[in-house]
């Protein structure tokens, strides 16, 4: 049945694509009404929602999707959301605080993402030896508080015992993004908070403000960051071990390429993830009744979460992501169990605020 | 089921390509967009007719230098997108007003070493992977390595390369702060230093003319390279690419206008699609930023370890203040200005804002590292009809209440025009100066700045000038003369004067005196 929809869709929608291009070779008509619906979302969505498949699925269902970027954490703050019928950011705090601040009635949750470290198979193995990460047969885990340790003594790469991988001069240390602006950033915080503070998710201010000098260094550190997380993991695919070694990323930047077979990864690029983890849950805040339609079926339609697994995101429906990796030739990624949840809004904030003061201070 | 949707996704493909800007089935015409440039990019200039054919949006290149770019952006320049070497310093001097909608890479280039290979072979250097930043110092601080490398205020390589060099010798593995800045080895390593240059493209043509008397320059990877594939040098450049590390610039193209999104999507995909980013590293030797692109074998395979850069613009300025007023050699800057009768009224005001926006009155980021700066020695020789004994300045204090800048700006203030024009025998004048200070002092950069409005009408012509002035001795010679067209100057007059001693012609009746005079001093 289904199948016969599909077909008969996918008809419709070449004949509609036929039209479109007749009429936009004839002059300037109108082409076959759409509602378009504007939202502000991650950086990271940007591709999905360019993707001509999303458009058509969109298109099929009346709506054209129009969208803006925006940093998470400006999301919740500095945009002026009026403009928008719905948000899109990549954390579920910044969501909450959305849906408090604009009294929307509902989130949606589609999919989500934990946060990973990209890295090359050497370096994994130079961090094996040296304790700080483990072989877990396919994928390597890393320890968060040993990292933590390492930054505190100031360790740099030759420090390591048995190094001859990385024999670099600098500080071990995780290329990040801006924790002001970009929301992995604020995932990579919420880990190494949760570490710094005895395994507890930071959960009040004053808790929060005595955290914050454990924790600045792993950014202060590492002096310019990026304000995108696109940025750091292109230097990684193109600059590649001696920029950035070890990269905070989307598990799905990594997978996106791996499923397409993309000759940007070699076979030395390795994924870690840190021990805990945490996930971003990308959560979509209708504005308005248009956008509570992209929410839905962003969550209920299978087209789209079959492909939003092609851009790496696990989406509500564990099934159609393995199916789809399986498809791929590509290995399941693991099942985390030790996810931790990100403090709320109000302490991330306490804690960004505080490393950009020190960030202001000079480093 | 797969069938349809591949048909279907086919035909969604035909009509992206049916879309006017993308056939030029259509007639109309191209978007023309303004981009505010480095110049190195103006080696991409070939790239443009097809970018422009492929995706109807044509890219009109205006050049400026980075600093000045970022500061012209955060005060609310109208250009859609920019394209510098590196957008870091726009970033950081942005702050939280978010001028940078987007950027996307396109290219990549390290601030590399180029030696002459002779000289590499004698430190054994040549495919010495281990070479570093102290080696490097060592080698100039002892005299054996003479090198040319641009302003770091005014050029995006020299800066770079600045924040390399520092970022090795702060030895603390972590992004530079204002407390590891450490001034003396900056200035060991700078001792080395001999040849300076507002740009990189006008470094290595001024390292070409005076490649005799150099061992080498730091510039990007890729312009090396292409002086090496050239057939100018009389010795090729090895590059060393020092082991703790290196900075690498990354070109990435920036959406300053939100509107113009679309655009800057064509266009950045457009960059980098695979065969356009191998034409990019074919024909500009830069590396690619698709990483499905692998670099040739024309590029070094070393690992190339990427030196932190550091994360605040007080520590960034900081770091060119130490450049300027302690580790650089000092410069000896001289210069010639006119004071004929026709530069009476608003001309001579001009001249005296122009001069005394470099004793402080500037207040802009640019304008203070303008500045004459601390050790500096300046020398303002006066011309009419006659040339006029010249008055020597030595900036010590360059506080807001210095005397040392106190007196430049009341010498300033007592110029008047009057008489007729001596252009020739007043540069040579500055020779004879350069020529003595070098006598007393050779560790200082000199240079020349000859301001006009008008053509030579008293003393010696341009034949005798030449004659004269190629009796100097060689190193004399070497002083360049950076002229100011103004007025009725004459713009042959001028660019010869430029060519005989290696120099650049400033346009001072299209842009206000104060900003040439400012750019100027990225090359002094």
């Amino acid at each position: 049945m289904s199948r016969i929809l599909g077909l008969v869709l996918a008809g419709l929608l070449a004949i509609g694509v036929i039209v479109a291009v007749g009429v936009s070779l004839s002059g300037n008509l109108a082409p076959r009404s759409t509602t378009t619906v504007q939202g502000v979302i991650g950086s990271e969505k940007q591709s999905f929602f360019q993707d001509a498949g999303v458009q058509a699925v969109f298109r099929r269902n009346g709506l054209t999707v129009k969208v803006d970027t925006a940093g998470s954490r400006e999301m919740a703050t500095s945009v002026d959301l009026s403009r928008y019928d719905f948000a899109f950011p990549a954390g579920v705090q910044t969501a909450l605080k959305i849906k408090k601040d604009r009294k929307a009635s509902t989130t949606y949750e589609p999919f989500s993402t934990p946060m990973a470290i990209a890295t090359f198979r050497p370096i994994a193995q130079l961090l094996v030896a040296n304790h700080v990460a483990s072989d877990a047969g396919g994928y390597y885990t890393f320890d968060m508080q040993a990292y933590l340790a390492l930054v505190a003594r100031n360790a740099r790469w030759t420090d390591l015992a048995g190094n001859t991988a990385y024999p670099a001069g600098k500080s071990v240390l995780v290329t990040s993004t801006d924790v002001r602006t970009s929301n992995s950033a604020a995932m990579y915080l919420s880990v190494a908070s949760y570490v710094a503070n005895g395994g507890n998710v930071v959960a009040d201010d004053a808790t929060a403000r005595r955290i914050v000098p454990q924790v600045a260094p792993i950014f202060l550190r590492q002096g310019f960051t990026a304000s995108s997380t696109d940025e750091p993991f292109q230097d990684y695919l193109s600059i590649g071990i001696g920029k950035t070694p070890l990269v905070m990323v989307y598990e799905a930047q990594f997978l996106a390429l791996e499923a397409a077979h993309d000759r940007a990864l070699t076979p030395d690029m390795v994924l870690m993830y840190p021990n805990p983890t945490v996930l971003s849950k990308h959560t979509l805040v209708p504005l308005k009744p248009a956008g509570d339609r992209v929410g839905s079926l962003l969550r209920s339609d299978r087209d789209l979460q079959r492909l939003a697994a092609r851009y790496g995101f696990h989406p509500s429906d564990p099934a159609v992501f393995t199916a789809y990796l399986k498809e791929r030739g590509v290995p399941q990624p693991p099942q985390l169990v030790n996810v931790i949840e990100p403090p709320a809004f109000e302490q991330l904030e306490t804690m960004i605020n505080g490393i950009d003061q020190l960030t202001r201070g000079g480093g | 089921m797969r069938l349809w949707t591949v048909l279907a996704a086919c035909l969604l493909g035909v009509a992206a390509a049916c879309s006017p800007s993308s056939t030029g089935i259509s007639s109309k015409p191209s978007t023309t967009l303004q981009v505010m440039a480095g110049s190195e990019l103006q080696d991409i200039e070939p790239l443009l007719p097809d970018l422009e054919k492929a995706t109807g949006y044509r890219l009109k290149m205006s050049y400026v230098g980075s600093l000045d770019g970022a500061e012209r952006i955060v005060a609310g320049d109208r250009s859609p997108l920019a394209w510098f070497s590196s957008a870091k310093y726009l970033t950081l001097l942005q702050g939280g007003s978010g001028r940078i909608a987007a950027q996307q890479k396109i290219m990549l280039s390290p601030v590399v070493l180029g030696v002459k290979h002779s000289v590499a072979q004698g430190f054994g250097w040549t495919a010495n992977p281990n070479v570093t930043w102290a080696d490097i110092t060592a080698r100039a601080k002892a005299g054996q390595l003479h090198f040319g490398m641009t302003n770091p205020a005014a050029s995006n390589s020299g800066f770079v390369a600045l924040v390399g060099v520092a970022e090795a010798f702060a030895q603390s593995g972590s992004a530079l702060d204002t407390g590891t800045i450490d001034a003396a080895a900056l200035k060991d390593f700078f001792s080395g230093q001999s040849l300076t240059a507002g740009s990189s493209g006008f470094l290595s043509t001024s390292y070409v003319r005076s490649q005799d008397s150099l061992d080498g320059m730091i510039n990007y990877e890729s312009i090396l390279l292409s002086l090496n594939q050239g057939g100018q040098l009389h010795e090729k450049l090895d590059l060393i690419y020092p082991k703790d590390g290196i900075a690498t610039a990354d070109y990435p193209l920036v959406l300053l206008d939100r509107s113009q999104r679309a655009a800057f999507d064509a266009i950045t995909q457009w960059l980098r699609r695979p065969e356009i980013q191998t034409r990019i590293m074919q024909t500009t030797n830069r590396r690619p930023a698709l990483p499905e692109i692998k670099p040739d074998s024309r590029f070094s395979s070393q690992v190339l370890v990427e030196l932190p850069f550091p994360g605040s613009i007080d520590v960034v300025n900081r770091l060119i203040a130490v450049y300027l007023d302690q580790a650089r050699p000092p410069a000896h800057a001289i210069f010639v200005l006119d004071t004929s009768g026709s530069m009476d009224g608003q001309r001579i005001n001009s001249l005296k804002r122009a001069l005394i926006n470099l004793t402080g009155a500037d207040a802009s980021i640019t304008g203070q590292f303008a500045r004459f700066r601390q050790r500096e020695e300046i020398t303002i020789i006066l011309f009419n009809d006659r040339v006029y004994q010249s008055r020597d300045f030595t900036v010590a204090d360059t506080s807001a209440s210095s005397p040392d800048l106190a007196a430049i700006r009341s010498y300033v203030n007592t110029l008047q025009a009057g008489g007729g024009t001596a252009i020739y025998d007043a540069v040579y004048t500055a020779y004879q100066t350069a020529a003595a200070g070098m006598q007393r002092e050779p560790g200082r950069l000199y240079s020349i700045v000859l301001m006009t409005d008008g053509e030579s009408n008293v003393g010696r012509d341009s034949g005798r000038f030449l004659t004269d002035y190629n009796r100097l001795p060689a190193q004399v010679r070497a002083v360049r003369t950076f002229a100011v067209l103004f007025g009725e100057a004459s713009p042959a007059e001028l660019q010869q004067m430029a060519n005989t001693t290696g120099g650049r012609v400033f346009d001072g009746r299209s842009s206000s005196l104060s900003q040439v005079f400012k750019e100027i001093r990225g090359y002094q």
